[in-house]
C-alpha cells in the first residue's frame, strides 16, 4: 500500500513536471528565441540557389548583405541575371538590372513573382520586423522532424499585410531553429513548403545554412537555398541600403 | 417557239405582280451580293492579318512550345533559325519567312507595370513580311543590334510616349528569371488590329534575344507563300525537309489547323449560303403566289389550251417558262444593283469602329467588300434556278387541269 502510494505520488510529480514544462514555454517565447538565433544584427553572405523544374535546372551564386530583418541588398554574381541586384528597405523592394534605365519598384501582384525563376517569390522577401509583429502564434504540440522533437507552431496573420495567411512552423526543441515550414493561402491550401537540411553555428548562434523551398502548385519544382559563407556583425555603412548603392 | 412567245407575253399581262415577284428576287440577289462581297472582304482582310501578324501562312515552332505556350517556354525554341530558313528556302511555294521571338512582357512607368506583347524580329525580312511601310506612321526602323523599338500607336498614347522617349520593359527570360531593359522609340505603329495598336512593340532580334538570354533562338518562324500554293502541301514538304535534317523537335503547321477564327470565317460562307438559299426560297414564295393566283385566273384559258391540243407537259413548260423569265430578268438586275453597291463600297469601306470597339478580333474595323466574279456569278444562277424550281408545283397543278372543268368555271 505504502509502495503505491508512492508510485502515485512520483507519478503525479511527473506529469505535473511535464505540464509545468509545456505550460513554461508560451508559442511566443519559441518564436523569440528562434528569432535571436536566426536574425542578425549585419551578416554578409555568399551563398546560391540551385533551382529545379520539369524544364531543366540552374544554379545561380550571389553575395548578400542585411542589417535586421527589414534591410538587405542581394547581387547575383553569374549566369543570366549576372549583376542583377534587389534592394529591400524597410518599405520597398527595389529592382536593379543592368540594361535597364530605370530601378523597378516592386508592388501589388508584381511581389508574387518567383525571384530568378526559383520556388522563393519576392514576397517571401518582404516582411520584416518580427514573426510575432505581423503574426498570432498557437502551439499545436510537439512533433519529431528528421529526428529531432519540435514545437508545431501555427502562425495566423494578424492582417493582410504578410505574404501568407497562415503558416505553420516546426522549431527544434532544444536548439530553438526552424526545421519546416508549411506556407498557406486564405483558403487553408498548402502553398509553399520549406525543409531545412543543414545549419550553421557561428558566435553561438545556430541558423539554417541549407533549405529547400518548394513551391507545391508549380509541378516538379523545387529550389535549394544554400549559404557557402557567412560573416555576421560586418561593419555596413548607414547609406548602404539606398537607391544610390543599387545604382553605384 | 410558241411556247417562248405566249410565256413572255403572260409576263407582261400582269405587269404589277410580275413586278413584284421579280422585286423580290431580285432585292434577294442584290442583297446577297453585297453580302457575299462583305464576306469575302473580311475573310481576305482577316487572312492578310493573321499570316501577317500572327500565324504566317505556315508556321514553325518547337513541338513542345504549343503544349506550354501559357507559361511563356522561351526554352522551347528554334535554336540557330538562320539554319531553318537556309534550308527550305528553296521548298517550292515560300514566298517570304519571318522569324520571331514573341514574349509578354510588362513596360514599367512611374512605379507602374503595363502589359504589353513583344516581338524580336528580322527587320530585314519583316519590312517586306509585314510591309511596314503600311503601317508605319511616323519614325524609322531600328537598326540591328540598336536598343529601340517600333511601337503601336494606341500603345504610345495610352503611356503617353513619343518618338524619342524611353521605356523600360520586364520580362521573364528564358531561364525563368526577370530581366528588365530599356528601348527607344523609334517609329510609331498604325495597325490595321485595335488589339496591335495597344498591345504591341517591335525591336530587333538580335537585342530580344541578349535580354531574353536566348543565345540565337527565336520562337517560330512565320512563313508566306507564293498565290496558288496549297497551305498543307508546302507545310508537309518544310516538315519533311526539316524532319530529314535532324530538326525533330520541330512541328510544322498550316494556317487551316492554327487558327480557329479563320477556320471558323470559312464555315462562316458555308452557312451564309444555306441563309442565301433559305432567302431565295422565301423569295420564291412571290412566284408560287403570282402563279397560283395566275393559275386560278386562267383556268378557262388553260381548258381551252388544252381543248385546241396543248398537253400537259406543255402546259408545265409554259408556266415554267414564265417563272424562268421573272426570275432571269430579276436576278440579273438584282445582282447588277448588288455590284452597283458593293464596287464603290470596297473602295470606301464601311466603319463598323464603333461597332467592334472592345472586340478582340483580327479585322480592320474598315470593311472593303470585295466582289468576285465566282460569288456574283453564283449569287444570279442561285437566284434563277431557285425561284424556277419553286414554280414546278404550281406549273404541275395547272397541267392537271381537265379542259371540260375548266370551260365550264
Amino acid at each position: 500500500m505504502r509502495k503505491t502510494i508512492i508510485y502515485i505520488s512520483l507519478l503525479m510529480i511527473f506529469l505535473f513536471c511535464i505540464s509545468f514544462n509545456a505550460a513554461a514555454v508560451s508559442p511566443e517565447e519559441i518564436i523569440q528565441k528562434m528569432e535571436q538565433n536566426e536574425v542578425h544584427d549585419t551578416a554578409k553572405v555568399e551563398g546560391s540557389m540551385y533551382i529545379e523544374n520539369r524544364f531543366g535546372t540552374k544554379t545561380t551564386h550571389f553575395i548578400s548583405w542585411a542589417r535586421g530583418e527589414d534591410e538587405s541588398l542581394i547581387e547575383f554574381l553569374d549566369g543570366d541575371e549576372d549583376g542583377q541586384k534587389i534592394l529591400k528597405t524597410p518599405d520597398t523592394l527595389y529592382l536593379y538590372f543592368p540594361d535597364a534605365d530605370e530601378i523597378i519598384r516592386l508592388q501589388g501582384a508584381a511581389l508574387r513573382n518567383s525571384v530568378m525563376g526559383s520556388d522563393f517569390s519576392y514576397e517571401d522577401m518582404t516582411g520584416g520586423k518580427g514573426l510575432l509583429d505581423d503574426y498570432s502564434a498557437e502551439l499545436l504540440g510537439k512533433e519529431e522532424i528528421d529526428g529531432h522533437s519540435c514545437w508545431k507552431i501555427e502562425l495566423t496573420a494578424k492582417g493582410r499585410n504578410v505574404p501568407y495567411p497562415k503558416e505553420i512552423v516546426w522549431i527544434d526543441e532544444d536548439e530553438y531553429v526552424t526545421r519546416k515550414a508549411e506556407m498557406y493561402s486564405r483558403s487553408d491550401k498548402l502553398l509553399k513548403v520549406m525543409d531545412v537540411k543543414d545549419y550553421i553555428t557561428q558566435e553561438g548562434k545556430k541558423f539554417p545554412g541549407k533549405m529547400i523551398m518548394r513551391d507545391v502548385l508549380k509541378k516538379s519544382s523545387s529550389t535549394t537555398f544554400s549559404i557557402d559563407d557567412i560573416e555576421l556583425g560586418v561593419d555596413i555603412p548607414n547609406d548602404f541600403f539606398s537607391l544610390q548603392e543599387l545604382t553605384w | 417557239m410558241k411556247l417562248r412567245k405566249i410565256a413572255v407575253r403572260n409576263v407582261f399581262r400582269n405587269k404589277t405582280r410580275s413586278l413584284l415577284s421579280g422585286l423580290a428576287i431580285g432585292l434577294t440577289a442584290a442583297a446577297f451580293v453585297f453580302l457575299f462581297g462583305l464576306i469575302e472582304g473580311m475573310q481576305q482582310d482577316m487572312f492578310y492579318n493573321i499570316t501577317t501578324y500572327y500565324t504566317g501562312e505556315v508556321r514553325i515552332r518547337n513541338e513542345e512550345y504549343n503544349k506550354y505556350e501559357m507559361v511563356n517556354p522561351l526554352h522551347l525554341n528554334i535554336k540557330q533559325y538562320d539554319e531553318v530558313i537556309d534550308i527550305i528556302k528553296d521548298v517550292e511555294g515560300i514566298a517570304l519567312t519571318s522569324p520571331r521571338v514573341s514574349f509578354p512582357t510588362a513596360i514599367y512607368q512611374e512605379g507602374e507595370n503595363h502589359n504589353a506583347l513583344g516581338y524580336g524580329v528580322d527587320f530585314s525580312r519583316e519590312e517586306e513580311y509585314q510591309e511596314l511601310n503600311r503601317v508605319l506612321i511616323e519614325g524609322e526602323i531600328p537598326d540591328k543590334g540598336e536598343d529601340k523599338a517600333l511601337i503601336g500607336r494606341r500603345l504610345a498614347d495610352d503611356l503617353g510616349l513619343s518618338i524619342g522617349d524611353s521605356m523600360t520593359i520586364m520580362t521573364q527570360t528564358q531561364s525563368f528569371g526577370i530581366n528588365a531593359i530599356t528601348l527607344e522609340i523609334s517609329g510609331l505603329l498604325n495597325y490595321p488590329i485595335a488589339q496591335l495598336n495597344k498591345m504591341t512593340f517591335l525591336a530587333p532580334i538580335d537585342r530580344i534575344q541578349y535580354f531574353l538570354r536566348m543565345d540565337d533562338a527565336a520562337t517560330e518562324v512565320l512563313i508566306k507563300l507564293d498565290p496558288g500554293s496549297v497551305r498543307k502541301e508546302t507545310a508537309h514538304k518544310v516538315s519533311s525537309i526539316l524532319h530529314s535534317a535532324g530538326y525533330h523537335e520541330l512541328a510544322v503547321q498550316s494556317l487551316d489547323s492554327i487558327s480557329q477564327t479563320y477556320s471558323m470565317l470559312l464555315l462562316a460562307r458555308y452557312i451564309y449560303y444555306f441563309i442565301a438559299f433559305i432567302f431565295f426560297l422565301l423569295a420564291s414564295t412571290v412566284i408560287i403566289n403570282t402563279m397560283k393566283m395566275a393559275i386560278y385566273e386562267r383556268t378557262k384559258e388553260i381548258g381551252t389550251i388544252t381543248a385546241l391540243g396543248m398537253s400537259s407537259g406543255e402546259v408545265v413548260r409554259l408556266f415554267l417558262l414564265e417563272a424562268l423569265f421573272i426570275s432571269i430578268i430579276a436576278a440579273f438586275l438584282g445582282t447588277l444593283l448588288g455590284v452597283g453597291i458593293t464596287y464603290p463600297m470596297s473602295k470606301i469601306g464601311i466603319d463598323f469602329t464603333q461597332a467592334m470597339e472592345g472586340v478582340d478580333f483580327e479585322i480592320d474595323p474598315v470593311v472593303r467588300p470585295v466582289l468576285t466574279a465566282g460569288s456574283t456569278i453564283l449569287v444570279f444562277f442561285y437566284a434563277v434556278i431557285i425561284s424556277a424550281l419553286a414554280s414546278i408545283g404550281p406549273s404541275r397543278k395547272a397541267a392537271k387541269i381537265e379542259p371540260i372543268e375548266a370551260l365550264r368555271v
